[in-house]
């Protein structure tokens, strides 16, 4: 029997995927910033933020750290996090509990950074990442793959895509990143019975790509 | 007043004398990574927060809880057949045993639901029964019957894992009975009395004050927790929409919403959170509901005191556990006394729940006391009066002290092919010395209960 699952939970599964990948991601491009606005490049952060289109302003690397962490932009970490753990509260049921654990964690960690009970500094952005990676392990440790895992998953991958059109923009990769998402589309398509077909596998041409994986997700959750 | 000590309890002080006291944080801890909350409503603004837990847990010996598991098995028994009899033939009412307007004037009656008889006659399937134990006589009392929606069992069964991994050596030494079972009597009540299809959990929503809840025992049960809006009717049959469109047929449905928000279309229009059609799913025999609809007329404060009564018509029996004593200023020679002893009573409004609507005699002024007596004289059937049950403290450890403070139990009773009395419960106390009122609405908090050798 397929597996049951509504559309809002799917959706939230989806985009608990998406938040996370994007903090994560996000997370590596400051530490790697920060690390060159110490003694190599001071507009490294700059640069950095341009991609999110976001002029960022900072004094030294610490504060660049608080400001891309915490600042006043929509690409505020602790803002998507409150996004994740919301995601999170409303599929609970359908996600491993130390997963769930570790995200109300994580979510807590930026919180008590921004209450300034916790300092913004290399330690919090460390904590944060062995967090995400707990939550990834956590979360595909069952031993057989469910449509909630299948949401989840595609939500990290299509983060993906969309960091990589802003960052690298390397065809390659994003060609392999798609491949895993249609991959996970085949198997949600062969799942929903109701339609009785496979997806077709789409090579998507870079500058439409997120436009077509956003239609196929449409088809898949109704709504 | 505490309760004498007993074997276990002796025991237990042993063993907590021996334990890492700052390891209680870890509790905390605990709820918060796993956001144990119970949500409130303040000043119409939604505040997230965690249920205070105490780590002293009320030990009740098995031979105790005995009596108490017997009583509450005839007496939801004796509640189910009322609701059974009083929806089909009213034979209660006819034989003069509970007075007609006294029924049709509860406000969880519902006339529109006479005649029907849900799926094997089962309308109380999951019950919070609230007992205290009174100082006095030394017996648990009840005091309430909660036949609706009544939450509150997710809370100990989260904290028990916790308990024992945090401080193992109390279940090492102490023969505490196991609790797991509870989600399993739920299911099996609900594969028993299910119309065909899945099980699913109805939520009002994430905002809701026991959402946690909600999602814990969907998950525990293996049902699908839904909002409205996720199910529909179809040829009086009610559906589960799939992510993908699919529509699978459902077959029992456990709401956590009361029935005035359950369907837009025959209850309140308003309601935002029902789905619009499933009562006449359920009239159509198509899906069972439970607790039924209509439940509320038997857990109505003024039906209340006719429970013993209504063993003893449908059982045959004398009640093994005994009401708090009431008054009902309906009856003239009830009022009389009542006014007499305003002082001395505590005043509960019908119509309220939660710890809403309950009055201490001994804490109003003189004026407040006549004001009261007005309202009574002009609706005497929204209240009830009951003596002031002077019932045990428990220990509790608040902020590093140990304290008493008054706690009442709330017995889980599951009703399917067997009636089933969970071997734990929900331990609530009153945050503030001297307060009566623990109901977790009103800021008290909860404890572990051990059902102990």
């Amino acid at each position: 029997m397929e597996q049951l699952l509504t559309a809002n939970v799917a959706t939230n599964l989806y985009w608990l995927g998406r938040h996370l990948e994007r903090v994560e991601t996000t997370l590596m491009k400051v530490i790697e910033a920060y690390d060159k606005i110490i003694d190599v490049d001071k507009d490294a952060g700059v640069l950095l933020y341009k991609n999110f289109n976001i002029d960022l302003k900072y004094g030294n690397s610490l504060d660049f750290l608080k400001e891309a962490i915490l600042g006043e932009h929509s690409a505020n970490l602790l803002n998507i996090m409150i996004n994740a753990r919301e995601n999170a509260i409303i599929c609970r049921s359908q996600i491993d509990t130390d997963a769930f654990g570790e995200i109300i964690e994580l979510h807590a960690l930026f919180d008590n950074a921004s209450k300034k009970s916790a300092p913004v500094d290399y330690r919090l952005v460390d904590t944060a990442l062995s967090l995400i990676r707990e939550i990834w392990g956590s979360l595909s440790k069952s031993e057989h793959r469910k449509n909630s895992d299948n949401f989840s998953r595609l939500g990290k991958l299509v983060e993906e895509v969309d960091f990589h059109l802003r960052f690298e923009n390397d065809k390659d990769i994003i060609a392999m990143v798609v491949h895993d998402i249609n991959e996970i589309f085949d198997v949600l398509s062969k799942k929903d019975e109701s339609k009785g077909a496979q997806s077709q596998k789409q090579n998507y041409e870079t500058h439409d790509v997120m436009e077509t994986i956003n239609k196929k997700i449409s088809e898949i959750i109704v709504g | 007043m505490l309760e004498k000590l007993t074997g276990p309890h002796e025991k237990f002080w042993e063993i907590f004398s021996k334990q890492d006291i700052k390891k209680i944080d870890e509790f905390q801890t605990y709820m918060d990574k796993f956001a144990v909350n119970f949500n409130l409503y303040k000043d119409g603004n939604f505040i997230e927060r965690s249920l205070p837990f105490d780590v002293v847990p009320r030990i009740i010996s098995k031979k105790e809880f005995a009596k108490i598991d017997k009583g509450l098995q005839q007496r939801v028994t004796a509640l189910n057949m009322f609701l059974e009899d009083l929806y089909t033939d009213a034979k209660i009412i006819k034989e003069g045993i509970v007075p007609e307007e006294f029924v049709h004037q509860a406000k969880g009656y519902l006339e529109e639901f006479k005649g029907f008889s849900p799926s094997k006659k089962i309308r109380t399937h999951i019950n919070g029964i609230d007992l205290v134990k009174d100082t006095v006589n030394d017996e648990w009392v009840i005091l309430e019957d909660n036949l609706r929606v009544p939450s509150g069992s997710s809370y100990p069964l989260s904290i028990r894992d916790t308990y024992r991994k945090i401080y193992p050596d109390f279940f090492e030494s102490m023969k505490i009975e196991p609790i797991k079972q509870y989600p399993k009597y739920i299911s099996d009540a609900m594969n028993y009395v299910n119309c065909g299809g899945i099980n699913v959990v109805l939520t009002p929503g994430r905002f809701n004050s026991a959402y946690y809840e909600h999602s814990y025992l969907a998950e525990k049960i293996g049902a699908e927790l839904v909002r409205a809006n996720e199910l529909t009717v179809v040829d009086k049959k009610l559906y589960f929409k799939n992510y993908n469109g699919k529509l699978i047929r459902v077959g029992a449905v456990y709401r956590r919403l009361d029935d005035d928000f359950l369907d837009p279309a025959f209850f309140n229009p308003e309601s935002l959170i029902g789905v619009p059609g499933i009562v006449e799913a359920y009239l159509s025999g198509n899906v069972a509901i439970m607790n039924g609809i209509g439940n509320g007329v038997a857990d109505d404060k003024g039906i209340y005191y006719f429970v013993p009564k209504m063993i003893q018509y449908y059982l045959g029996e004398d009640p093994i556990l005994q009401n708090a004593p009431t008054y009902l200023p309906y009856f003239k020679e009830d009022m009389e006394y009542v006014f007499n002893n305003m002082e001395k009573l505590v005043i509960k409004d019908v119509a309220e729940a939660g710890g809403y609507g309950v009055l201490f005699g001994h804490t109003m002024t003189a004026l407040q006391i006549e004001d009261l007596k007005l309202i009574i004289k002009a609706d005497p059937r929204r209240f009830i009066a009951q003596e002031l049950i002077e019932f045990y403290d428990e220990k509790c450890y608040i902020n590093g002290e140990l304290v008493d403070r008054k706690a009442d139990f709330r017995a889980y009773v599951v009703m399917g092919e067997d009636v089933k009395v969970w071997n734990c419960g929900l331990t609530r106390y009153a945050l503030e010395a001297g307060n009566y009122l623990v109901n977790s609405s009103q800021g008290g908090g909860f404890k572990d209960t051990w059902i102990t050798e």
